[in-house]
């Protein structure tokens, strides 16, 4: 469970977000916007990038602003980027592994943990491959493995498919789906691909102007004309 | 993409039974072979002190090519940090009378802690900004050292006679010249293990995390702060024992031979040399020290040395930003699979 209350964070004059609040339950939740709309700037809330102005970030009943971003991951979030993260110069099993470092685990139990997330990503023997000259459907694949080596308990998800062609997107989108019951974790998931979100969320967050458009059953909000509205630049009807 | 292919081989260890690990090993055996056995017989005097002295640069050079390559940090203070270690080194000799290893391992870790003090800003500096602080560090050593000068034994706590000045002994495994290059060269080796050991464990992947993006090393749960500063302190560490082996060698420094001008040149060397093995750091302390001493020998001016580190410096930026060891790997490469291919 995680409770956004009040959040708000500003970058000089402009309120990327904006008193926003929302209350999400259910295993996969999608977030979509429109260009600027804040989606970004409230992951990097979670993540401790951004300075918070005001507003509370729980997740089961822990205080994630209280801490430092490293202790936030070492807790438990985990998230990809938009852009792929994975170090060149690093095995596959490296840049998995380097999640596990900071935790408390015996040797043994981490370099099982890091081949179950390597299996369950599909890259079961390609472990000992250096990542330089790979693909970035093979790279996405890998940040879905350090997402879920260890104990995740909050996975932010910054458009995850960005750039795949679309038979590598619905093979990520068969991974990603399997999240929440293969470790447990919470999954926030933002993306512009609407089918994406409506195949796999099933409540949805819609952020304009930094403040909450719409809340709730993804059916429900992608039909709401407010988020068509938003969507399509049209005018609301008043 | 053929250099690429052989790494993703040699990661995956699939050269493990081919002919290419015994060529490496004979390589390896040859070369320390060469270096123990055969260079302190046949060298006079005059080019093992050379070669010691190369030997030292080189293991200096190695923490300057730790957090070029390791973190892209530049640092233009690696030679005050010898100075440092030196200084240590000198002063507790002559304060304890210690065994030099101890003496040594002190200066190695004062100069860690001061690399480490130094490498504060750091964490909220980077690029040019980063490297103009470290140049005015080794330029605030000079000026310090300049009036202060080494301790040679006299009163007080610089401890310097102007007088008598004492020497400090070498060590005891290595009264000769031949025996102090053996000693230079096993603790270099050691401290590179050392390197490579963090390197290859939790320290070497947080540090290729925090160099692809500072935010993904903090999203992996790496403390960004500990391990950068981790990073200076073991690169303070190999200059402060370096500047152990170089009291120990000639028994006294000399405050004139710490310039800022020296730290920004090994630096620039460690780029031609190459950052990425610790081969480029052993052709470093060749470039820094016995080019100069060689070109002196056949009778030109030291000094034409700097035009010829110019020229390699750009000829290392421009077209082998691995430096001359990546092109000798390379070229090493190439030859295995020609050989291979017949």
């Amino acid at each position: 469970m995680i409770e956004i209350r009040d959040l708000s964070v500003s970058f000089g004059g402009v309120r990327a977000l904006d008193g926003l609040s929302a209350r999400l339950d259910d295993p996969i939740v999608g977030v979509i916007g429109p260009n600027g709309a804040g989606k970004t700037t409230l992951l990097n809330a979670f993540s401790g990038f951004v300075p918070v102005a005001s507003g509370s970030l729980t997740a089961f009943g822990t205080d994630l602003l209280a801490m430092a971003p490293h202790r936030r991951a070492r807790w438990g979030l985990r998230r990809s980027f938009q852009t792929e993260e994975m170090v060149d110069d690093l095995t596959v099993a490296d840049n998995v592994r380097v999640m596990l470092d900071a935790l408390t685990m015996k040797p043994r139990e981490k370099t099982a943990a890091v081949e179950r997330a390597l299996a369950f990503v599909g890259l079961a023997d390609q472990g000992r491959l250096l990542c330089a000259g790979m693909d970035l459907y093979r790279r996405r694949q890998v940040e879905i493995a350090k997402i879920v080596a260890g104990s995740p308990k909050v996975v932010l998800l910054d458009e995850p498919a960005a750039g795949l062609q679309p038979n590598e997107a619905a093979a990520l989108r068969d991974i990603l789906v399997a999240i929440p019951e293969t470790c447990g974790a919470r999954v926030v998931l933002i993306d512009h691909d609407v089918d994406l979100i409506a195949a796999i969320c099933r409540s949805t967050l819609v952020l304009d102007f930094g403040r909450r458009l719409a809340f709730g059953p993804t059916g429900e909000v992608l039909r709401d004309p407010k988020v068509k509205a938003a969507y399509l630049g049209l005018k609301e009807a008043a | 993409m053929s250099a690429l292919e052989a790494r993703q081989q040699s990661a995956a260890g699939t050269d493990g039974t081919g002919t290419l690990r015994l060529i490496r090993l004979a390589g390896l055996v040859a070369t320390a072979a060469l270096v123990f056995g055969i260079v302190p017989e046949v060298l006079g005097s005059l080019w093992l002190k050379v070669l010691i002295s190369a030997a030292i640069y080189g293991l200096a050079a190695s923490g300057v090519a730790l957090l070029y390559a390791r973190l892209g940090l530049v640092s233009l203070m690696q030679v005050a940090l010898v100075g440092v270690g030196g200084w240590v080194t000198l002063k507790m000799w002559h304060a304890t009378g210690l065994p030099f290893e101890i003496d040594m391992l002190a200066g190695g870790l004062a100069a860690a802690i001061v690399g480490a003090l130094l490498g504060l800003p750091a964490l909220r500096m980077r690029g040019l900004y980063f490297a103009l602080v470290t140049l005015m560090a080794a330029a605030a050593f000079q000026i310090f050292i300049t009036a202060t000068q080494f301790p040679n034994g006299g009163e007080g706590w610089l401890g310097v006679s102007r007088s008598a000045p004492a020497f400090m002994p070498r060590p005891l495994l290595a009264t000769t010249d031949a025996a102090m290059f053996r000693y230079v060269v096993a603790v270099a080796v050691l401290c590179f293990l050392a390197i490579e050991a963090c390197r290859r464990s939790r320290a070497g992947r947080a540090w290729a995390l925090i160099r692809k993006s500072e935010a993904s090393a903090m999203a992996a749960g790496v403390s960004v702060a500990f391990y950068k500063l981790a990073a200076f302190a073991l690169a303070g560490f190999v200059a402060g024992v370096a500047g152990g082996l170089l009291a120990a060698t000639i028994g006294v420094l000399d405050a004139r031979s710490f310039p800022a001008a020296d730290s920004v040149m090994l630096f620039a060397l460690t780029l031609v040399g190459g950052a990425y093995a610790f081969l480029g750091q052993a052709i470093t302390g060749l470039l820094f020290r016995a080019v100069p001493a060689l070109l002196n020998d056949v009778g030109v001016d030291g000094d034409i040395a700097f035009l010829i580190f110019g020229a390699a410096l750009l000829h290392a930026l421009i077209t082998a930003p691995t430096g001359i060891a990546g092109q000798l790997f390379g070229l090493f490469g190439r030859l295995i699979r020609l050989g291979g291919r017949r």
